[in-house]
């Protein structure tokens, strides 16, 4: 089964360790949750992962193929697409073309083809108009696809940044805090997405604060505390964990 | 009628040539590139067309040719290192270009005349070939506007780590950002060596630079319809009025301030933009 | 000959460095590089040149125009970047802007000096010689090179040793962590965008001095240098552009004396395109040269 991997994973900073000997295995079709508190390394790890920041020690690999020293752009290529922690559409863009945008991946058309405008390259863009327009349907927000995407809602950026990704068609979501922010009744709705990401056999890793979502949604969890795992299983067996109530009540 | 349009023909031709290097300095900027490069890279497509009509006689559209590509061979050149650059230090590093470009062309006064500049070219280019060149450039950054390309080049604009996470590769669209910008610039110079018999090296110098970038700034940096906008005001301006001809200076520089802070967007973008706000609101969306 | 070069480099060195400390303060202050700063340089050198023609005394010449480019440096800050600051767009907005700034002043310069080269009236400093190891040094020199080594100890003084030096560094490191402490950001602005055009006024006068020559053009070279001095010193940083400049005096003052002339800017713009490449963070600066580029 596919799984996407960290091993042994380091970071660095100069005599600064964001991260220590970090394993972690993420399986298609499942939710897998990374949680811990404030400057545990969470973000510094989903950095690594999507080639944002260099790696010091470890490998990280996608369905077996080793994407450690891979540049950003290659990484998606591998099949793994993102979500920021702070929402970052391309505000200048309507919704549908920042849907298109993720798309980028699956364009085959010919650079020629591009510049000269020949057939191909345009019927490459329909194409990719009606796949857009389509996952805006499923995500009820047709409506909106000519609207600047910098003036909608937070709730429905979020949604706009979870189609962009969805886009790509990856195998494996991360999923960076997207609920922060976020009143109980949209947070609902995002679980379900985010269950139906994993229905369709998506390998799924949330990031998270809130302790409570992610033990209603995830497999299996894993707490980060000062760069290192201390803790990992199933969300019961992690909240009765002394180590994490340690950690996040602050001792 | 006809002795009023022959009047006028030289303007025209001014603004088909400059046409040109605008939408050489749009498209780097379109990609997210701050370059000033474009005036340089014009001296060079400039001064190899010149040199291949001078010195080896050669047919206008074999220079034209060479102009070209070597514009494109400089772009793709000053692209690896400002691959690793970002904002600001770009800029620096292409008006450093520039000044490398100007310097050397005075002191290679062998090939190029020197500060004397390089003179009795022949005339070869008129209206129909300026007219046939700015139609497909037009085209051209039309054809990228609407395709992949233009989605990859906003992109990166906007949001570079967005970019990257998505799959675009920021150096290669980049590259190829500076390729068609260099390629612009050198067949445009060209054009205007085989249009004046004469060049001039301080021709292609910081004046020019700010020339062509105000046409962009002031037409607007997003749409096709920028640069052709931006440039048949600023050329047409001066026409109007012959005072301001003489201050032609003081006026790019006035517009400069006043259209980057209160219309950023340029004319044309800010016109689109207001165009489809109206229609949404006209057909009356949620939120 | 190679002390006297030496020698000479060390005086050029203070006027770069008078030029390109402002240059730096409020490229680190603001993230903005301010291209009109070659023009207002120029505004110095007018400024005294019009005072001592007018019949005034050099000093007040002098006073007046650090006062002067002082001011319309302040202007400037006003004019063209105030606003973008609100918009988040100073970095491209910024250099646009002060382009037309540039372009502008030197436009009104030309008009007013009828495009002519100015000169001062002879012996408007005196001419004396000194002469000591084999070494010869003219009393305007030593007036360059010790008017240069004051200001700058007069900017180090501000800079480290007042309460306006802590404000200003407060908000260089964080704009917004400032204004918590009760820092008004303009007034800052304001008083940095003054020192930075008052120094490069007052090198504008030393140079129209040293040259006995004022256009309208005069602060280009010096723009152009300036980016490789801040360069070379890290962008923003203040000892780094002291130590640039110092660098960037003596090796240029050894290029043309010891290449052919016609390759002097050829060499000086190489080496400032091969720093960007290898070292763009430049001596003292912060590594931000590359970083990938952020919602804009």
């Amino acid at each position: 089964m596919s799984v996407l991997k960290l091993d042994n994973v380091s970071k660095h900073f100069g005599g600064v360790i964001a991260a220590e000997k970090v394993d972690i295995e993420v399986p298609a079709g499942q939710i897998t949750g990374l949680i811990g508190p404030n400057g545990a390394g969470k973000t510094t790890i989903v950095n690594m992962i999507t080639g944002m920041l260099p790696v010091t020690g470890g490998t990280i690999s996608v369905a077996g193929n080793d994407i450690t020293r891979a540049a950003a752009h290659e990484i998606c290529r591998a099949g793994l697409a993102r979500t920021f922690q702070n929402i970052r559409l391309l505000p200048e863009a309507s919704v549908i073309d920042n849907i298109m945008v993720g798309f980028h991946r699956h364009e085959h058309s010919s650079t020629l083809a591009a510049l000269l405008g020949l057939g191909s390259a345009n019927r490459e863009t329909r194409d990719m108009r009606d796949r857009a327009m389509a996952l805006l349907d499923r995500f009820g927000m047709a409506g909106l696809a000519a609207y600047p995407a910098g003036g909608l809602s937070y709730g429905h950026q979020r949604k706009v940044e979870m189609m962009r990704a969805l886009a790509s068609d990856p195998q494996f979501i991360l999923l960076d805090e997207p609920i922060a922010g976020m009143n109980d009744v949209e947070s609902d709705a995002l679980a379900e997405i985010f269950q139906g990401f994993a229905g369709s056999g998506k390998g799924v890793l949330l990031i998270e604060h809130n302790v409570r979502f992610v033990s209603r949604l995830c497999n299996r969890v894993y707490v980060l505390d000062g760069g290192r795992l201390i803790c990992e299983g199933t969300p019961e067996q992690v909240l009765n964990d002394p180590a994490v109530i340690t950690a996040y009540l602050g001792g | 009628m006809s002795q009023l349009i022959a009047g006028y023909l030289p303007l025209f031709d001014l603004y088909l040539l400059h046409l040109g290097l605008a939408f050489s300095q749009y498209i780097v900027l379109r990609a997210g590139v701050f370059s000033l490069a474009s005036a340089a890279l014009a001296g060079i497509g400039a001064y190899t067309a010149g040199i291949f009509a001078v010195k080896l006689g050669a047919h206008p559209l074999l220079g034209l040719t060479a102009g070209t590509l070597t514009g494109m061979l400089a772009a793709l050149f000053l692209s690896i290192p400002l691959a690793r650059l970002r904002g600001v230090y770009q800029a620096i590093a292409t008006v450093a270009f520039i000044q490398i470009v100007v310097s050397l062309n005075i002191y290679s006064e062998g090939l190029t005349g020197g500060a004397m500049g390089l003179n009795g070219i022949p005339k070869s280019v008129g209206t129909g070939s300026l007219l046939i060149a700015a139609a497909a450039v037009t085209y051209l950054v039309w054809a990228i506007e609407r395709n992949r390309l233009g989605r990859a080049f906003n992109a990166i604009r906007q949001d570079e780590a967005v970019a990257a996470s998505l799959g675009i590769s920021i150096t290669w669209h980049q590259s190829l950002a500076f390729a068609i910008s260099g390629a612009l610039a050198g067949l445009f110079g060209g054009l205007q060596a085989y249009h004046s018999y004469a060049l001039d090296p301080n021709q292609f110098g910081f004046h020019l630079l700010i020339t062509i970038l105000s046409y962009v700034i002031l037409g607007g940096r997003n749409s096709v319809l920028g640069p052709l906008i931006g440039t048949a005001i600023l050329i047409i301006l001066p026409e109007l009025a012959r005072p301001l001809a003489a201050n032609r200076m003081v006026i790019y520089g006035a517009m400069l301030i006043v259209v980057i802070n209160y219309l950023p967007k340029g004319i044309a973008d800010t016109v689109i933009q207001q165009v489809r706000d109206r229609r949404l609101r006209l057909s009356g969306g949620a939120s | 000959m190679l002390a006297q070069q030496l020698l000479n480099g060390v005086v050029v060195s203070g006027v770069y460095a008078l030029f390109a400390l402002g240059f730096t303060l409020v490229f680190g202050i603001q993230r903005i590089l301010n291209l009109a700063h070659g023009a207002i340089f120029m505004t110095g050198a007018m400024v005294a040149y019009y005072t001592v023609a007018g019949g005034g005394p050099l000093w007040l010449g002098f006073i007046l125009a650090i006062v002067a480019s002082g001011l319309l440096s302040v202007l400037v800050e006003l004019v063209c970047f105030r606003r973008l600051r609100k918009t988040g767009d100073e970095e491209f907005g910024g250099i646009i802007s002060s382009i037309g700034a540039g372009l502008v002043i030197m436009s009104i310069a030309q008009q007013v000096s009828m495009t002519q080269v100015l000169r001062f009236p002879f012996e408007t400093f005196p001419v004396v010689i000194f002469k000591f190891w084999g070494l010869r040094v003219s009393m305007l020199q030593l007036f360059m090179a010790s008017a240069a080594i004051i200001l700058v100890i007069i900017l180090g003084y501000f800079i480290y040793r007042t309460s306006f030096g802590r404000r200003v560094r407060a908000v260089t490191n964080n704009e917004h962590a400032a204004m918590l402490m009760g820092i008004n950001p303009n007034r800052i602005y304001s008083q940095t965008y003054f020192l930075a055009g008052a120094l490069a006024g007052a090198a504008g006068v030393l140079v129209g001095l040293a040259f006995n020559s004022i256009n309208f053009v005069m602060g280009e070279p010096y723009l152009m240098a300036g980016f490789v001095v801040i360069i070379l010193g890290g962008l923003g940083s203040i000892p780094g552009a002291l130590l640039a400049s110092l660098v960037f005096g003596m090796g240029q003052t050894l290029t043309i004396a010891y290449l052919p002339s016609g390759l002097t800017d050829t060499v000086i713009f190489a080496v400032l395109f091969l720093l960007l490449l290898f070292r763009p963070h430049g001596l003292m600066g912060k590594e931000e040269a590359g970083n990938l580029r952020g919602r804009r």
